[in-house]
């Protein structure tokens, strides 16, 4: 180690400039690695390997048919992969390979500065991916790390440490924090000036419109947030009544569940919801889904207010945004936890696309709904009796709640039924409805979150991609659609939360946790509310909140002019400010000096003009051959004021030589002597 | 030259007339400029681009990103400001040099501050020929900045100018400064001067005194250059061996009949020459060329007679003679 840094501060200061620069770079490449093509990545850490040892073994760089060739490869290479040039995910495979490409080229200064701007690029697109406290912490340190490189680049004298640059990047970012906070604030948040392109929107997994059986099991393994939920005066409903409402999904081709198409669903009758008790008031933090439907607690009446977009329903009590939601989003809602909803009667063929089953599959299925149907015990029993024997079938018949199911076959219901007995929610629900439909009763699976958990450190409800869960709703004559959660049955405990299943911590959770299961609990709960924090202040700063600020500060009726003149008064103040500085700052000067001035304008005024540079001497023996005797008092005070200044002990403080300068007598304008 | 040559060089000179020429210079609001680079330009562009990117995919990161850098960059406006205003810039007096040969100027930087000042170039106005320097803090640096005398004479120092563009590059912020010092160029000295000239009889008064001399003293031996020809006895080895520990191959005889007689008199008329550069040229060349040799030299140019002696002063008193004629 010790070696190592020797050999670095024995390089000379151009391979460690570019060593330096090279390191930035990485630090602002790294957290893209998993975003990119791995091409992409492979060839950025190669040219930047390459690059470092030409630097240190002090060779000279690559010809420009290298470059041109690279430039090529990367061109192609992206186009193959992105099938374009444009857009946003080819457009920061290209920036990334330009700017490690740039990199073979540092020669003048104007290449310099390429790099210096392809890299603040590159910091922007990370943002793309992420934005979480992690990513803008890094990027903080990357940013100091490129500006400290740029002031060492404007350093032109000798070999300066890096440090010494470092500090005067890390005080313009300091002094410029102000800049950026006003800015954020008070900077009007537009709408996208353009469309953005759809490629905008991958890469960030959720629920789905469809639910492949296995796929809610992924989910379980994912540790991210979907949602914050705040409620109003901190009065949350139980634990086990928190089902958050997503896709409703009812057709289904043997494998998979998708939602009904809107034809099939029937335009013409509306959801008919029928709500009781009092409704239960909150706030909802959404993470970026790429999806466009809000999450509300089962089941919201009215539409949730989503500042900035538009809000619609689905007869199946699910609520639209009108377009996906690609970054954090807050509103409120008001939920009702007891509801029945869908139509009393069955009218003609209305329901009969809650019944369809794909032909020919799980059969023994079939037969177990036969079966049942058959049972003298079930012989006039109704939909009630039939759910509540499939559920004690659940309970009893030795079926198992488990995160890994194995992969099923084709006919999963029946797998499920008869073969496995064990399964996750998505298996069991499936499995459920596909029985209810066989046995004639209208039914469908819903998608969404149940549970949470409460951060005793700010209150707010956490809800992660973990708990996303799949449950049934059955229609009943009578009473509508009903919600049945056959995986209660079969894991009482995954209902509530008392008694999750999670997967294995890793190596260091572990062993945080076999050390102290509350001490882990504690630090998690304090990160996660540093996060929510970060999220409801820095990410889901919007024009709303804006408006909010500026009502704080006095404005009636703000708008977004109002933004403007703010930001405007700001700048005036800023500058009044920074005149009044100079002002001070030339008022400075040194008080010795000031002093002796003071003494020269009184010599001028008595007729001998000295220049600005004659020191105390060379005034005293001026004004002694022109004034004589009359000025011996000046004289010995111009010799004093010498003194105080380059005697290595002043005899006599400034002050007090102050002092005399206004005693003493001062030669008059008509010289004693010719 | 075009139109818009002649209006920046009248603007120019205005600009530059409105300056006291003065040796000691502190640089205040008043008298450094300040204009962004083509870089500073780019990074302008490259901030809005990424402000259109944080704006169009609603990234609030990216707008800290943004105007953070927005923020850095505006101090670093103030800190390159900072690097000149309240620096004293303090011209040495320059010293004599020859026309055509590279040559310096000193100037003295004083930095009251407690911080260093980085990255400060100075030099000849239009020239190109910049010296770099720190100035650290409470303290002085010297720098030495080039320049190339084209003219003999004596002339006002060349306006200088000084510029940083520490810390990020984006801004540039100089002054220009029309120093007060006066430096003498001499001519510029002949590359490949024939030899000196032959010596003029005395006469008169002078003549006596050194006949009486060289009665008085028995033997007074002169020197001259060494002659092809010479024989190896007079030449003056004492003097070859000085002469070759300083890097000149001339050698020097023993002058005994002549020395009482004669007199070098470097004069324009003997260059044979008819340009009055030329002949100013020769002359120098002559004069070092006498002054390594240590004979007494005397200079006849354009009606300035400098009597024959040698030594430094005289030698000096000789260039500024052909300086200034």
């Amino acid at each position: 180690m010790n070696r190592v840094m020797r050999e670095l501060a024995s390089l000379p200061r151009d391979a460690r400039d570019t060593l330096f620069l090279l390191c930035v770079i990485g630090l602002i490449l790294l957290p893209q690695i998993e975003n990119l093509p791995w091409w992409c990545s492979a060839l950025t850490a190669m040219v930047l390997l390459w690059r470092a040892s030409l630097a240190v073994q002090a060779r000279p760089l690559p010809s420009r048919w290298w470059r041109l060739a690279l430039l090529a490869l990367i061109l192609g290479a992206t186009y193959a992969t992105h099938r374009t040039l444009l857009g946003r995910d080819a457009g920061v495979t290209l920036i990334v390979s330009l700017l490690a490409l740039k990199t073979l080229e540092l020669r003048a200064r104007r290449d310099a500065f390429v790099i210096f701007f392809l890299g603040f690029f590159a910091m922007l697109t990370n943002f793309f991916y992420s934005q979480s406290l992690l990513t803008a912490f890094t990027m903080l340190l990357a940013l100091l790390g490129l500006l400290t490189a740029l002031v060492n680049a404007h350093m032109p004298v000798g070999r300066p440490p890096l440090m010494q640059a470092a500090r005067t990047a890390g005080w313009m970012v300091l002094a410029g924090a102000p800049i950026m906070l006003a800015l954020f604030l008070l900077f009007p948040r537009f709408a996208p000036l353009w469309g953005t392109p759809s490629d905008a929107m991958v890469g960030r997994s959720g629920l789905s419109n469809s639910m492949r059986v296995g796929t809610i099991a992924e989910l379980a393994l994912d540790d991210r947030i979907a949602a914050r939920i705040k409620f109003e005066d901190g009065r949350a409903p139980p634990q086990s009544q928190l089902y958050f409402r997503g896709p409703v999904l009812a057709q289904f081709d043997g494998r998979e569940w998708t939602a009904l198409p809107s034809w099939a669903r029937g335009a013409q009758w509306s959801s008919n919801l029928r709500v009781s008790g009092s409704p239960v008031r909150y706030e909802v933090t959404l993470e970026a889904s790429n999806r466009p439907w809000l999450l509300t607690l089962d089941v919201a009446q009215r539409p949730p207010e989503v500042p900035g977009f538009e809000v619609s329903g689905t007869p199946d009590l699910q609520w639209f945004a009108s377009r996906p939601i690609n970054d954090l989003v807050r509103y409120s809602a008001e939920s009702y936890t007891q509801f029945q909803s869908g139509p009393l009667k069955r009218v003609g063929g209305q329901l009969q696309a809650y019944l369809a089953l794909p032909p020919g599959t799980n059969p023994r299925t079939a037969a177990l709904a036969a079966e049942m149907r058959a049972d003298p015990a079930l012989a006039q029993a109704d939909t009630q009796a039939f759910v509540q024997a499939a559920l004690r079938r659940l309970r009893t018949g030795g079926y198992t709640y488990t995160l890994e199911p194995g992969v099923y076959g084709n006919d999963t219901a029946d797998e499920f039924w008869f073969d496995r007995k064990e399964g996750f929610c998505e298996h069991i629900a499936s499995a459920f409805v596909v029985l209810m439909r066989n046995l004639g009763i209208p039914s469908r699976i819903v998608t969404g979150y149940q549970g949470g958990e409460l951060n005793s450190v700010d209150n707010f409800w956490i809800v992660r991609q973990s708990d996303a869960h799949a449950w049934a709703e059955v229609w009943q004559e009578g009473t509508g659609w009903t919600r049945v959660d056959p995986t209660g049955s079969v894991a009482p405990g995954r209902i509530g939360q008392f008694q999750r299943l999670s997967p294995q911590p890793g190596l260091f959770a572990g062993a945080i946790g076999s050390m102290s299961p509350t001490l882990a609990q504690n630090l998690r709960a304090v990160w996660e509310a540093v996060n929510n924090g970060w999220n409801q202040w820095v990410l889901n700063y919007t024009q709303s909140r804006q408006l909010n600020l500026l009502k704080n500060i006095g404005f009636e009726a703000p708008s977004i002019e109002d933004l403007g003149y703010v930001l405007l008064y700001l700048l005036v103040a800023a500058s009044l400010a920074g005149a009044g500085w100079t002002l001070w700052e030339r008022s400075r000067h040194d008080p010795w000096l000031r002093l002796l001035g003071q003494a020269r304008a009184r010599l001028a005024k008595a007729g001998l003009k000295l220049p600005e540079t004659t020191p105390p001497r060379q005034m005293a023996q001026e004004a002694d051959a022109r004034f004589g005797p009359a000025a011996r008092s000046v004289r010995d005070w111009l010799l004093k004021l010498e003194a105080q200044r380059y005697a290595p002990a002043s005899p006599q403080s400034l002050s007090a030589l102050r002092g005399e300068f206004r005693r003493i007598a001062w030669p008059s304008a008509n010289p004693a002597r010719g | 030259m075009n139109p818009v040559g002649v209006l920046r060089s009248r603007i120019d000179g205005w600009f530059l007339s409105r300056r006291a020429p003065s040796d000691t210079l502190e640089l205040t609001q008043r008298n450094v400029y300040i204009l962004p680079t083509r870089a500073g330009w780019t990074l302008g562009a490259t901030l809005l681009v990424l402000l259109i990117a944080s704006i169009n995919y609603q990234l609030n990161l990216g707008y800290l990103l943004t105007f953070l850098l927005a923020g850095s960059v505006a101090v670093g406006m103030h800190v390159c400001h900072g690097t000149l205003r309240g620096l004293a810039m303090h011209m040495m007096q320059p010293e004599a040099h020859y026309a055509g040969a590279a040559a310096v100027f000193r100037v003295v930087l004083h930095n009251t501050r407690r911080r260093v000042r980085y990255g400060i170039g100075m030099a000849v106005r239009g020239s190109g020929q910049w010296a770099w320097t720190d100035v650290p803090a409470e303290g002085t640096s010297t720098v030495e900045i080039a320049f190339q005398p084209e003219r003999r004479g004596l002339h006002p120092v060349p306006p200088l100018t000084a510029e940083t563009r520490f810390p990020l590059g984006t801004f540039r912020v100089w002054t220009v400064w029309r120093p007060a010092a006066q430096m003498l160029v001499y001519p510029a000295p002949e590359a490949h001067p024939p030899p000196l000239p032959p010596g003029e009889p005395l006469s008169g008064p002078a003549a006596l005194t050194a006949s009486m001399r060289a009665h008085n003293a028995g033997e007074y031996d002169g020197v001259r250059a060494y002659r092809r020809g010479d024989p190896l006895k007079l030449v003056v080895w004492k003097k070859a061996a000085r002469a070759q520990a300083t890097g000149s191959e001339d050698l020097v005889s023993r002058d005994t009949q002549q020395a009482q007689r004669e007199e070098l008199w470097l004069d324009a008329q003997a260059t044979g020459l008819a340009d009055t550069e030329g002949r100013l040229s020769r002359l120098c060349a002559w004069v070092l060329m006498a002054d390594r040799l240590g004979v007494d030299y005397g200079l006849r140019v354009a009606g300035r007679v400098v009597k024959p002696s040698q030594g430094e002063a005289h030698r000096r008193a000789c260039l500024e003679a052909l300086a200034l004629c």
